[in-house]
Parts: C-alpha cells; structure tokens; sequence
C-alpha cells in the first residue's frame, strides 16, 4: 500500500527522512535506504536542507525510486523560480515521484553559499497552488499540458509555534486549500506540547506526520533547546540523556519512546529524521514494527 | 533618485473610497524631481478625488501637504498637527516615505498613491532611465562607470550574451545592452584589455540576499 492509500485508510503511515550526499558516491545512501526498504512507507529526500549545497531532492527520488522505494520529493521556494519549479515537478511525476512536499528554504545566510542570490519567486502556499493546478492539467500561466502529474501534497506546519497559533492556522488552512493533505511538524520532543496545538485545529482534516528527530549527544539536545525557537526540549529530557550510562544507546531509545508515543497518540504518522544516523533506523524501525 | 511613477487614478480610488477625509502628501525630494509626487502632482491627484468624491455627492475633505522629506522622521512627525485630523493618508513619497509615514501614525492608515520604480535618473524631460539596484557591493570601477548589475536584463558581469544584436539588447530593441556600452566606453577609455579580465561571482550577500540591510555609521551618531 502507497503512502496515499495508506492516509485514505487512516493506517499509521512511516517515513524516514534520508539526506543525499554532497558528491556523487551515492552507495552510502543507497545502501541506507536498501536496509530500511519494506520497512518505511516512503523516503522523505531533502532539498539542500539549512541551504547546504547536495545533490537534489529530485535526483535523490529518482535514485531511489530505480531502487523501488516510495518517496517524497522536497520542492523549494529559496533556490528556483516558477518556471524550475514547473519543469522539476513534472520530471519527478515523469520519473516516478508520487508524492511532494513543499518547504519554504532556509536563506543562503544559513548554509555553505552564504553570497548565493536566493529566489523565493513564490511562496510556500503560492507554490502549492501551483502543484495543485499541474495536477489538475494546467501550468501556471494556464496553458494545458501533454499530461498532468498526480501528486500527494504535504508541506510544513510549524506545531511548534509559539505566541502565534491564529497565524500558524490561518497559514494551514491556505495550505489546506492548496490541496496540502499531510503536514509534517519541526522535530518533536515533547508530545504534550504537540497536543497542545493541536487541540487548536478544531475539527480541521489535517493529517499530521511529527517529525522525530534522534538525538546524538547532551551537546545537541542542549543546542537545540537553546537556539530553535520553535523546538520544545523538555529539561528532563536532557537530564535523562546526561545520566544515561550508554548515551547512544539512550538517544535511540528516546526516539523509539518518541515514535511509540506518536503512534498511540493517533497522529497520522512519523517521519524519522536520522540527520547522520542511518545506520541505527533499521533497528528503531524494528523496535517500533 | 529614486524613481516613481503615480499608481491609476482608479486604484486609488478604491483604497481610499470609504473614508471621510483624506489627505494627499507629498514629498519634496526625489519623488518631485521625477514628476510623480510633489506639490503639483499632490494638487493634481486632490483634484482629481475632489471631483470624484463631488460625482458621488459625497463630502469628503481631501486635505493637500508637501513635506521636506517623507524619509525623515524629523519632518514626518513635524507634521502631526496637518496630518492627525485626516482618516487616511495618499503617500505621494516612495516606498521608503510611504513607511516612514505609517510607522510615525501607527493608528492612520497611510496608501501608497505611486508605484516606486528604481534609482535612476532623467534622460531627457519626461524620461527617467534606470541606474543601481543597491547591490551593496559596487563594481562600476571594473565596468567602465556602467552598471550591468542593473542595466543587463541578465545582469551578467563578464560580458554580452547570445542575444546581443547591433547594441540593442534581446528583450527590446529600446534597450540598449549594457555590454555593448560597456566595451565602447572602455575603448573610449582606452581600457579595452579591462574586458578581458574575468570579474570575480558576485556576493548577493550584500543585496537582498542577506536580508533587510542597514548602515551604522558610530562617528555621526548621537
């Protein structure tokens, strides 16, 4: 079952989130998503996330879609304007891509090509509406097309936002409008504040994939609390880590915690980020079947 | 300067239709120079809402000031007195005048009543012709005093793409190419071995592309 069949029946659905290599040497990458292939619903191929230059989502989906693994492609506002953006959904759809995510991009300032010129030719929900009129068979200036891409669309609901819910959900209910169907949240570590936004979605269909991000050190759980605004790091969370007598062992723990927790609590699904840890998914990914 | 042109009569219109009063307010800086926003154009415009408004038969004050400077907080808030009675301001100043007016009168609604275009100057009466983007990182020096950052539709540096015909550039036989005028200017220099020389990727971070820009300068600050 595909990753749309899959939120039509309301089954909890699994990603993992694989990052493609600054290089052309894909066999670590491909050798991560053999082992985990069967196993996640789909693979979740990042577009040059925090703006470091890699290879593309799209040839990162194409690899592994030879391979015979679902994915997700991500689609950027920061790096290509309409007519790119255009052309790179439709060679995705082409080369066997069912599924899109739109992201906004981080800017350049945040990566490796600080003096790159950004384009944010269109927004995040501008370039939704965009995807949503290709599948329905037209371009954006309207002119019909020799085929229309079939998508299923997510994009970014910020859960961790704080201060600014009434935005945050007049934002999901443009995205909602664009034809957004799952919406994937900033790394969670504290369940009890997800459910805090979420009781602010008022009967809204909204199928929300958290996004579990594994910890790798005190020094990475401490940096996170201090300098993401919108990631919740629960103090005893840190402690827990800090007493633990096998770190690494207790980092995987938390995630397997984080994503059991995530499937009981009825969220649409999961999508792991292991950000350098691929090797330890496929036993999370057991621990959690 | 900064060069603007006067938004449509009807798009002003509607932004400003259901207010009581009005007041046009222009400035006597760039905007007056390139003929889209001072005294006269601010009396052309009240004018024109006065008629509007009396076609209607509605009464509505329409209210006419020209300030020194709409980029100034010292002239935009000298004002207050001519400005705070009216309902809704028309901002005949640029962009930047525009928002130096609604940030001193956080409680009225301030419309832009001109399209801000670009920094360019006059080329004849009535012409104004595009000159700097605000790069933050000026290289007229290598270009022989003309800008391809602003005047190449591609804003390539290193010389004149395919679409270069007879000095004229792709998108418009109007335009001239920015390349083209380059080479003759630095022949006319006798530079002409300046074009040879490979001009470094341009820093975009100095542009927009590091966000909203500001200058600091610690010896004139107060």
């Amino acid at each position: 079952m595909g990753l749309k069949d899959k939120l039509a029946a309301g089954e909890f659905a699994v990603l993992a989130e694989l990052e493609p290599p600054k290089g052309v040497d894909v066999t670590a990458f491909l050798g991560h998503a053999q082992r985990i292939k069967g196993r996640v619903d789909a693979v979740v191929v990042p577009e040059m996330s925090n703006a470091v230059m890699k290879l593309s989502s799209l040839g990162g989906c194409v690899l592994l879609a030879a391979k015979g693994l679902e994915t997700i492609l991500q689609v950027c506002c920061r790096d290509r304007n309409r007519l790119a953006l255009q052309a790179d959904l439709l060679a995705a759809a082409a080369l066997g891509v069912p599924n899109v995510m739109a992201v906004e991009g981080e800017p350049p300032s945040f990566g490796d090509h600080h003096k790159a010129r950004p384009v944010y030719d269109l927004e995040l929900v501008e370039l939704l509406q965009v995807i949503q009129k290709l599948t329905r068979g037209r371009d954006m200036s309207g002119v019909e097309m020799e085929g229309a891409p079939s998508f299923t669309m997510g994009a970014t609901l910020n859960t961790g936002v704080l201060g600014a819910v009434p935005q945050e959900l007049a934002a999901l209910d443009q995205k909602l409008a664009a034809g957004a169907e799952f919406f994937v949240t900033p790394p969670v570590f504290d369940l009890e504040q997800l459910a805090g936004f979420v009781k602010h979605l008022a009967g809204r269909p909204v199928k929300i994939i958290p996004n579990v991000l594994l910890l790798k050190s005190v020094g990475m759980a401490r940096a996170i609390d201090m300098h993401v605004k919108n990631v919740q790091m629960p103090r005893l969370l840190i402690e827990r880590l800090k007493a633990a007598p096998d770190r690494v062992r207790e980092c995987v723990e938390i995630a397997v915690e984080l994503i059991q927790g995530v499937k009981a609590a009825g969220y649409s699904g999961v999508m792991i980020s292991p950000l350098g840890w691929e090797e330890r998914l496929p036993r999370i990914l057991e621990a959690i079947s | 300067m900064i060069v603007a042109k006067g938004k449509p009569l009807e798009e002003i219109i509607e932004a400003v239709k259901d207010s009581q009063s009005i007041l046009v307010a222009g400035c006597n800086e760039c905007v007056t120079v390139c003929e889209a926003g001072g005294s006269k154009e601010v009396g052309v415009l009240a004018a024109a809402l006065r008629l509007y408004f009396q076609n209607q038969g509605r009464k509505v004050q329409v209210g006419e000031i020209t300030l020194q400077r709409q980029c100034d907080r010292e002239y935009v808030s000298q004002a207050r007195e001519e400005v705070e009675p009216y309902s809704v301001v028309i901002s005949l100043a640029c962009g930047v005048g525009c928002q130096f007016m609604a940030e001193e009168y956080a409680t009225l609604p301030v419309q832009p009543g001109v399209n801000t275009l670009f920094m360019g100057g006059a080329l004849e009466r009535g012409v104004w012709s595009e000159r700097c983007q605000g790069c933050g990182n000026c290289l007229l020096a290598l270009t022989g005093g003309i800008c391809p950052v602003a005047r190449c539709a591609k804003r390539l540096l290193n010389g004149p793409c395919g679409g270069s015909t007879g000095g004229k550039c792709e998108i418009s036989k109007e335009v001239d190419c920015a390349w083209h005028l380059i080479i003759e200017r630095l022949k006319a220099l006798g530079r002409l071995e300046d074009y040879e020389k490979i001009i470094p990727l341009k820093d975009w971070s100095t542009d927009r592309a590091g966000g909203p820009r500001k200058v600091v300068k610690e010896e004139v600050r107060l």
